[in-house]
């Protein structure tokens, strides 16, 4: 699991308080009854621990936590390179 | 009215009814601060047209629900300004959810970014305010009236309407004004969340105003504008209603000429 994928679990099974979530790249946010609330808190913590900028948009395209993190790898990726 | 020289914050001042106020303090001559939420580009692009009024704009990102960001934001004011003239209490969220459906979470949420926000913004910007000031925190009607899934919202606005009051008296030694205004239901993304699915009822209730429509973000800078300047200085504590009169008339007996 690459330190981005830590991460993102982490922070995704605390803000849904779920310790004993399975996360799996097929895991989606409705299987963890991630509520609108939660997942805008996600994306806040996400930004603030990678200092990138999630695009509400673009999110809408995620379907699982595998297409999630790479799309928070990408994200990294372009900041670094910037 | 002349803001010339004073440098305002207006927290949420990227978009909505922020960035109609955001606009309306340049347009007196005031530097804008414009704290935005998370949209980088949204808060660059109210910079840009802040900047189009000739007086010089500044974005802070600071999600103001965590005291650590409103410390760094506040850090960031004192070493790029040195000081505050006007702090307009703008950023506002929350969970539509009857009372019954509302968990700690969203509770928690909401309060922290309606109402314990104002508090901790106030105590780092009265210390910058060494010259007196003017606060001025955005409310709404629902802080006294009911409106659907709004009990979060309605709630934190009524914590934050009693701090004004409890602030204007105790900073009124150091000059500084504090006030607020309960906006009926404006023209907004926000309004939206609340009224998905009764357009139609909720249209009809807040366009029947007696003044004929709804408010719009305009109407409430202009106000924030007058509670900013020297000619609102005798008002103290007050939450100003800014509705187009609809509080005063039940629904239905409004008629718009």
């Amino acid at each position: 699991m690459s330190p981005v994928e830590e991460k993102v679990k982490e922070i995704v099974i605390k803000i849904v308080r779920k310790p004993e979530l399975d996360f799996t790249p097929t895991t989606t946010f409705k299987d963890m009854n991630a509520d609108s609330l939660d997942i805008v808190q996600i994306l806040v913590a996400l930004e603030d621990a990678f200092d990138i900028e999630i695009i509400d948009e673009e999110m809408k395209e995620i379907a699982n936590m595998g297409e999630f993190v790479a799309y928070i790898e990408r994200k990294v990726a372009a900041r670094k390179a910037a | 009215m002349s803001l010339t020289g004073k440098v305002a914050l207006v927290t949420g001042g990227s978009r909505g009814i922020g960035r109609a106020i955001s606009l309306k303090l340049a347009a007196g001559g005031a530097d804008v601060i414009i704290n935005y939420f998370r949209r980088r580009e949204t808060a660059e692009s109210t910079a840009r047209e802040v900047e189009k009024l000739g007086v010089s704009a500044h974005i802070i990102k600071a999600n103001v629900g965590e005291p650590e960001k409103i410390g760094l934001m506040f850090d960031e004011i004192k070493a790029k300004c040195g000081r505050l003239d006007i702090f307009i209490n703008n950023a506002a969220s929350g969970v539509a959810r009857p009372a019954l459906e509302l968990d700690d979470k969203s509770w928690d949420w909401t309060m922290d970014i309606n109402a314990r926000a104002f508090l901790l913004c106030v105590q780092r910007a009265a210390c910058l305010m060494t010259n007196g000031g003017k606060i001025v925190a955005i409310s709404s009607l629902g802080s006294r009236l009911t409106l659907p899934a709004y009990t979060s919202v309605g709630v934190s606005k009524a914590a934050l309407e009693a701090l004004v009051r409890y602030l204007a008296v105790e900073l009124a030694p150091r000059g500084i004004c504090v006030n607020g205004l309960a906006a009926g239901g404006v023209e907004s993304e926000s309004l939206k969340l609340y009224t998905r699915g009764q357009e139609a009822a909720a249209a009809g209730a807040w366009q029947t105003t007696p003044a004929g429509r709804m408010v719009q973000g305009k109407d409430v800078a202009n106000l924030v504008a007058f509670l900013c300047s020297d000619d609102s200085e005798m008002i103290r504590g007050q939450i100003i209603v800014i509705d187009g009169g609809v509080s005063l008339a039940p629904i239905g007996t409004a008629k718009p000429s």
